[in-house]
């Protein structure tokens, strides 16, 4: 399509970044240039993921069409570095919780949208061929923005000393659920053969349970003491 | 936020030089990256003839094609692309597409023509001359269907017809759904190709007794033409005849090699390029022979040339001549026995001579004889066609079988141009029978009309069939035969291996004043991508405001959503 278009796809994907960026107050702790160290940070364990799966698990060329469930599922077990990341870069904040997993949070999923899905937008929606793609894509940004915010509280939750025992097992299942999300996206498209509108539908309830349910815990385990 | 991180990346150029470097090599990489080709659909397409033949232009003068597509149900056409199915097509359709100034015309053939209805493919076979008789200015393009290419149309035609009769609601909504498709080709202009050569081949078979003895010259053209190059198999026209003349060099071969049978009459065979294009090949060839050099198997005693073109089926024969052999020349002998072994061994055979004076002011001979008869040489063609104006000889329908399902009842309406075999077989076993008959004398000798000097094995017919698959496998339009091709070479060889001084010839156009010139481009890959009208980015934009304005609304008043959740929680956490 046209430059427009591209505007367009860009202005869906990153309006909600830099409102969150504003109305959330990060931009009066001066959080900018931590942001930016938490994209780093992003940046590293992507690469270090990458290598590990470049070592560890050779290109499966099974049959077309057929599903690697275990490939997929050891693959997806990668993502906890994931987990990991985003506790180095909590725990190397200073602050309150919020503003903590805020940082975080935005820090990881900005890298994200400008390391996986600017190129891609700028090299496609720019292109005489139109495809609804780049508006999805953009879709999904944000909501893979609301799914790190969500992650970020989960994983600050499960680092706290003081966490109640009762609160262990959900904050574990939430935890897992956020890092098997997407492989879990994955089998539904291939057990249901959803369209890509369906996918996207599906993606954005998962998540909105994802994080109302942290949301809940969060509340609660805040304001409990 | 601006001003943090201006003072961030002040901060960052200053201090740290592989940092800027991360950054910027990315960014002037984005920058300068090239718009991908990524299409909704690629095809190859063929565009039609774009020749000159003695100056005179003819097909389309373009090759170049950016523009959107529509179908002839659309209002307007100017400068789009129209796209049109062989089912639907029609004169008058595709005349006004032109008058409304078209961008491009875009012809979708089925995949199979074998099986084509056979209506339409004599009412297609019928426009083609037309559509190649002037010249046209915007490029017309051929595709073979597939099923993306059908949904590209389909989606197009609907589209294209429902334009105009809807209200601006239901045209805001359209431009949302619709899908529109700018048909791109990837190739350049058409450029004259220079120096084109056009191949003929020679071989001869010498006869025994005495050194003036007459010569029978056997001729026949091997290019195919039709309205786009790359889709002229050419079957009937004229790979039968080839195939006939290989048979009959093949047979006679045989019978000049023993002794017993070696006649007193020098063979040779010609098969000529660029027979479409006014036999050019054929008029070099005979310059060569008779001006150029001191001695020439033509120049002394020809006792009469045979042209073969299209002879692959029907029940009738036409003998063409351009005047009327005398009673004692060799030709009418030839007519004779002819006549005489049609009567007595084929009787189902209409055999007929059909009269027709060489018209020197029409732009194209009519039958290969007249060349030679310019050049006073005495030549008839042999035809199953009654005229050579017939639409068969000059199409890309004319194909190696039409398919049985293609006909509508028993045998009714008439089948398509394509080869039978058993019809060739027994054409060139009719041919050779003649000839022997007059190569041997022997009629005068005393032979009954129905004694066969060929057996029925002799002429074998899995061979015809061969060189005929063989010849119709690929595209034989003089433009795509040059002197490296398969086709030529593999002739050269078939040829090669019956008769002796097998030569090539070859024709280069003049560089001055050119009587042919063929043009380039005529294969291309056609990109169809989807594109949205400029009033759909609008809309987009619109909503994608109305989006993002619901989103400021809602991270704004995120406090309500968390003071509910705490108040849920609350009581809760009172209780424990």
């Amino acid at each position: 399509m046209t430059l427009f278009h591209f505007g367009n796809c860009f202005a869906l994907a990153y309006f909600p970044y830099f409102i969150t960026y504003k109305c959330s107050g990060l931009s009066e702790y001066n959080a900018f240039w931590r942001c930016v160290q938490a994209g780093a940070t992003y940046l590293f364990v992507q690469l270090c993921k990458m290598l590990f799966l470049a070592t560890f698990f050779p290109t499966w060329e099974g049959g077309a069409g057929v599903y690697d469930f275990v490939g997929e599922f050891m693959k997806a077990t990668v993502d906890l570095a994931d987990l990991l990341g985003l506790h180095l870069v909590m725990s190397r904040n200073a602050g309150k919780g919020e503003y903590k997993i805020m940082v975080a949070a935005m820090g990881w999923a900005t890298a994200e949208l400008v390391m996986s899905r600017c190129l891609p937008l700028w090299v496609g929606a720019r292109g005489i061929e139109f495809d609804w793609k780049y508006i999805q894509m953009s879709f999904d940004s944000n909501i893979s923005l609301v799914h790190y915010i969500a992650m970020a509280a989960v994983v600050w939750m499960f680092t706290r000393y003081d966490l109640p025992k009762s609160f262990r097992l959900p904050v574990t299942v939430l935890l897992a659920l956020c890092v098997y999300k997407a492989f879990l996206m994955e089998l539904f498209v291939h057990v249901f053969l959803l369209g890509s509108w369906t996918v996207l539908l599906v993606k954005a309830v998962l998540t909105g349970a994802i994080s109302l349910c942290s949301l809940f815990l969060f509340v609660t385990l805040v304001h409990s003491n | 936020m601006f001003e943090e991180a201006s003072e961030v990346f002040d901060n960052m150029f200053k201090s740290s030089f592989p940092l800027t470097f991360i950054v910027f090599i990315p960014a002037v990489l984005i920058l300068v990256s090239p718009l991908p080709a990524e299409a909704a659909h690629e095809f190859t397409v063929y565009r039609m003839q774009q020749y000159d033949l003695q100056g005179q232009p003819y097909g389309t003068r373009n090759a170049i094609l950016n523009t959107e597509a529509r179908t002839v149900e659309a209002e307007v056409l100017s400068r789009r692309c129209v796209i049109m199915r062989l089912a639907d097509f029609s004169y008058e359709e595709y005349q006004k597409a032109l008058r409304q100034s078209a961008g491009a015309v875009v012809i979708i053939l089925p995949k199979n023509m074998s099986a084509v209805p056979q209506d339409i493919v004599q009412q297609f076979m019928e426009l083609e001359p037309e559509m190649l008789a002037t010249e046209t200015i915007v490029p017309v393009y051929f595709a073979m269907e597939d099923d993306e290419l059908l949904s590209i149309y389909t989606q197009t035609l609907t589209s294209s017809s429902s334009q105009g009769s809807l209200s601006a609601a239901e045209v805001l909504l359209h431009t949302a759904t619709a899908n529109g498709f700018q048909m791109v080709t990837s190739g350049a202009q058409s450029k004259a190709i220079n120096d084109w050569a056009i191949t003929s081949l020679e071989g001869r078979l010498v006869g025994v007794g005495g050194e003036d003895l007459p010569t029978i010259v056997v001729v026949a053209h091997y290019d195919s033409f039709g309205v786009a190059p790359w889709l002229s198999y050419g079957a009937d026209s004229n790979g039968s005849g080839v195939s006939m003349l290989l048979e009959l060099a093949r047979l006679f071969s045989k019978l000049y090699t023993y002794k017993r049978t070696h006649a007193g009459y020098n063979l040779l065979f010609f098969v000529s390029g660029g027979g479409k294009f006014n036999y050019q090949g054929t008029k070099r060839w005979l310059e060569d022979n008779l001006d150029h050099t001191d001695s020439s198997l033509l120049q002394d005693n020809v006792a009469f040339v045979l042209c073969l073109d299209t002879l692959g089926n029907g029940d009738s024969l036409h003998l063409h001549v351009s005047k009327p052999p005398k009673e004692g020349t060799p030709q009418y002998s030839l007519l004779k026995e002819l006549e005489m072994v049609v009567a007595s061994q084929y009787p189902e055979v209409k055999f007929s001579m059909v009269h027709k004076k060489i018209n020197l002011a029409d732009d194209m001979l009519a039958w290969e004889h007249e060349r030679f008869g310019i050049r006073r040489l005495p030549a008839f063609t042999l035809s199953h066609l009654p005229s050579h104006r017939l639409a068969q000889r000059s199409s890309i329908m004319d194909v190696r079988s039409v398919s049985p399902s293609s006909r509508h009842g028993a045998g009714e309406p008439p089948a398509g141009p394509h080869v039978d075999v058993k019809k060739l077989g027994r054409n060139t076993k009719l041919v050779a029978e003649a000839l022997a008959r007059v190569i041997y004398n022997l009629t005068e000798k005393g032979a009954p009309g129905d004694l066969q000097i060929f057996t029925e094995q002799m002429v074998q017919e899995e061979q015809l069939s061969a060189v005929v698959d063989w010849l119709t496998a690929q595209p034989r339009a003089a433009q795509l035969v040059d002197k490296d091709s398969s086709v030529v070479s593999t002739l050269e060889y078939h040829l090669g291996h019956y008769l002796k001084d097998v030569k090539r010839h070859y024709v280069k156009a003049d560089k001055r004043d050119p009587e042919f010139v063929f043009y380039d481009q005529l294969k291309q890959t056609m990109n169809a991508y989807r594109v949205k009208p400029a009033i759909f980015d609008l809309l987009l934009a619109v909503c994608i405001a109305a989006y993002l304005g619901l989103m400021y609304l809602a991270i704004q008043n995120f406090g309500v959503l968390y003071s509910v959740v705490r108040r849920i929680t609350q009581p809760k956490t009172k209780t424990h």
